[in-house]
């Protein structure tokens, strides 16, 4: 190794641009701000992610809830219970109507309650029947459908009821 | 004055120093970068990383309606840590107040639904574990968590839910505590229905945030495949309603039907009772867990005789106006053997469907016994007796049919009334298919498909179909078995108007020791419409208290099949059931 000895204006000449070295400073500066600025938006990414999932998780959670909600109120037994509940009888004696031939099946003959051979309660276990429908026949009369619906006249049908109506559904 | 010498000396020196510095820490970078890299990458790793399983989720079963019968669902253990029990403080409202030990324990006895003296000893210690309530749902689980109580926390863990309860639950079968599949379909189909854990392995930062894009999911996780079920759940509910009271009113010990569609061998309902609820199977006995309608095999009885006489059809042996004679004791030829009919009378003069009418036990012995027993061992075979059906269910049962040439005198007669033979009741089922369905037997079908997490459907197995009987004789057996609702004693019973039904009883006596007890299996098979058959209907009651004869078994039939019509929409028959001689001189009634 050795050492030059120089001349002022020589060593004038030879000292560093103030300016590249400014600009060199401020570069690296510049990068770390911006490695920085990544840095704390990738991070708050990651929190916001996290709350997400948490809302994710939470929500699941819900779903599942309402689910066996559902499970629980569409299960054959609760509406057995609910239907036995409203004095709802099963008629085993079927009417079909052919639409398209204009035809109809069978004769029609109310369901009777003392022939049925079915027991009316439910016996078919369900230990996870949490949620059952709260409706009975007392508070089913409440919200009675009003009188808006004409029973409609069956015009010369084939199918004769006993009151030789034809009763109309409730249903709009 | 120091010379440039001197000073180049210095500058050496403070150069090599340098040099010696770089050399040293350059030889400590190679250690930890190269030489020991592994071992610290391992090491700031398990500092920072989590090795997370990710469960993959059972599939569903389901009913030919997409109704959900078995589901996967999250439980949640609930747990403290009794070392860092303390009061907690909270802001409510802006001000501060602090719940002491004995309010949260009250909090959490409530919610939980425990008593307070229950889960107050839990909590003390200095364990950092003591479990305080098991499996509660995720309502209760939510509660807890609301309650933000830092030293309570949980685990979670995938549980089964069957929401219909013992719908179906006899076939579904159930899984144990920690989720092994251990009964029914739940265990013959867990290939279907078990998927593949996943396992991920992400780094994450003291506070627990997981550093971004870390994750590496070394196995990717496989949910659980549907799984669809033949079943219709609301008939199958309808029917277990049925054998429930059946067996609440004859006091039996079991009763079980069976609902199969004519033209496609599928089960609609296996409905027994009594009935496991899969949620709870240790609610009865061990041996109601399972399925006896695959499981359990039994001397079917005189159901057996429409199927003797569809032989009789199918081999020329006799028309529908020949007859035979039809005492009600008969001796037969060799010593000791003798046959009687169930009930006393003087000798009949028998046709086909008069055998069936009476269900005269001589009758159908004088027919068929111009069958050889090979011919008769075939179509037995053909029927499906003696093997597994094809639904190979877990623990299905093959029955006995002994081969032909095993069969001592008595057993040669005694097969044709359904003694000295024992059958399920899949099999029974499906032999009256073969009838019901032109003479050809299709596999009966409990599992319609398997539907992967992706999307795949995969068919359960391919369907073959066997040609038992030629299509005439699977007409006129029909007809024949017509006669037994029209006219028969019991049979009548099972009539349902506006429909053409045709059927067989059967009252089989129970083996007790070497002979036969007191005891039945009282079976009713019947099949509708008669004139186009879309169902089979199979009802068997074992060890009604009382009851000797069939009587017991057309109601909840006749309950079942009218179900089952309705249901499915099947318009009333629109002919008549054709004059066959049925009567005890071989002459044909006048019509019902």
């Amino acid at each position: 190794m050795a050492v030059f000895m120089v001349s002022q204006s020589e060593a004038k000449r030879l000292r560093p641009n103030l300016m590249a070295g400014v600009i060199f400073i401020a570069g690296i500066i510049g990068v770390y701000i911006a490695i920085l600025v990544l840095n704390m938006v990738l991070t708050q990414d990651a929190y916001h992610l996290r709350e997400l999932k948490i809302q994710q998780r939470n929500l699941a959670t819900q779903v599942q809830i309402i689910q066996e909600e559902v499970d629980s109120l569409g299960s054959p037994q609760n509406l057995a219970d609910a239907a036995n509940r409203l004095g709802m009888v099963a008629n085993p004696a079927s009417v079909l109507l052919d639409i398209e031939k204009d035809k109809v099946f069978g004769s029609p003959k109310p369901a009777d309650p003392s022939k049925v051979t079915l027991a009316s309660g439910n016996l078919v276990p369900n230990s996870v029947m949490g949620t059952t429908s709260e409706f009975s026949a007392a508070t089913v009369a409440s919200t009675e459908v009003d009188e808006g619906v004409a029973p409609l006249v069956s015009g010369g049908s084939e199918v004769v009821l006993a009151s030789g109506l034809i009763p109309a559904s409730p249903t709009r | 004055m120091s010379s440039p010498a001197k000073l180049i000396r210095r500058l050496g020196v403070f150069v090599a120093l340098l040099a010696l510095i770089v050399v040293m820490l350059g030889l400590r970078l190679v250690d930890f970068q190269v030489v020991r890299a592994a071992e610290i990458q391992q090491e700031s790793m398990k500092a920072r990383s989590v090795l997370n399983t990710l469960t993959a989720l059972r599939g569903q079963i389901v009913d030919s309606q997409d109704q959900v019968l078995a589901r996967t669902v999250f439980r949640y253990d609930v747990n403290v840590a009794p070392k860092n029990v303390g009061p907690v403080f909270k802001t409510v409202d802006g001000v501060k107040i602090e719940l002491s030990v004995e309010q949260i324990t009250r909090e959490l006895a409530a919610i939980l639904g425990l008593p307070f003296e229950e889960i107050a000893p839990k909590l003390i210690g200095d364990s950092e574990y003591a479990n305080i309530a098991k499996k509660v749902n995720a309502d209760i689980y939510n509660q807890i968590r609301d309650l933000g109580i830092p030293w309570v926390y949980t685990d979670t863990f995938s549980d089964r839910l069957y929401p219909d309860g013992a719908v179906a639950g006899n076939v579904i079968g159930f899984v144990g505590a920690d989720g092994t599949p251990l009964a029914g379909l739940e265990l013959q189909y867990n290939p279907c229905l078990a998927g593949v854990d996943g396992q991920e392995a992400f780094e994450r930062s003291p506070d627990g945030v997981r550093i971004p894009s870390s994750t590496i999911t070394t196995q990717p996780t496989e949910d659980g495949g549907t799984l669809k079920l033949t079943i219709d759940s609301n008939l199958q509910f309808f029917a277990q309603q049925v054998m429930a009271d059946t067996v609440n009113d004859t006091g039996a010990k079991w009763a079980s039907a069976i609902v199969m569609e004519a033209k496609t061998g599928r089960v609609l309902a296996a409905a027994e009772a009594p009935s496991v609820d899969p949620n709870d199977p240790a609610g009865v006995e061990a041996a109601d867990r399972g399925s006896r309608i695959f499981q359990t095999a039994f001397e079917p009885g005189s159901i057996m005789k429409s199927l003797t006489a569809a032989m009789v059809v199918d081999t020329g042996t006799a028309d529908e106006f020949d007859t035979r004679p039809a005492p009600d004791y008969m001796k037969l030829d060799f010593a000791g053997g003798s046959i009687k009919d169930s009930f006393d009378h003087e000798e009949y003069k028998l046709t086909l469907a008069g055998v069936l009418r009476y269900s005269s036990n001589t009758g159908i012995s004088n027919f068929g016994i111009d069958i050889p027993s090979e011919t008769r061992y075939k179509y037995l075979e053909k029927f499906g007796f003696g093997t597994e059906s094809e639904i190979h269910f877990e623990g299905e049962s093959s029955g006995i049919l002994h081969p032909y040439k095993t069969w001592d005198k008595m057993t040669n007669y005694a097969t044709m009334f359904g003694q000295g033979i024992s059958v399920t009741t899949i099999q029974m089922a499906s032999a009256y298919q073969a009838i019901a369905n032109g003479g050809v037997r299709l596999d009966p079908v409990l599992v319609d498909s398997c539907t992967k997490s992706d999307g795949t459907v995969v068919q359960v197995a391919p369907q073959s179909s066997t040609r038992v009987v030629k299509e005439s004789t699977a007409d006129l057996t029909l007809e024949l078995m017509e006669k037994v609702v029209e006219f028969g004693g019991v049979g009548k019973t099972a009539q349902i108007p506006g429909y053409r039904v045709g059927g067989k009883t059967g009252t089989a006596q129970l083996q007790e020791g070497t002979g036969y007890g007191s005891q039945y299996a009282i079976s009713f098979y019947g099949i509708a419409p008669i004139e186009d058959p879309e169902f089979i209907v199979g009802v068997s009651i074992y060890k009604p208290i009382g009851a000797s004869n069939s009587a017991g078994t057309t109601a909840p039939f006749k309950a079942i099949m009218q179900q089952v019509l309705k249901t499915y929409r099947v318009p009333p028959s629109t002919t008549k059931s054709r004059n066959i001689p049925s009567n005890k001189f071989g002459l044909a009634d006048a019509p019902n």
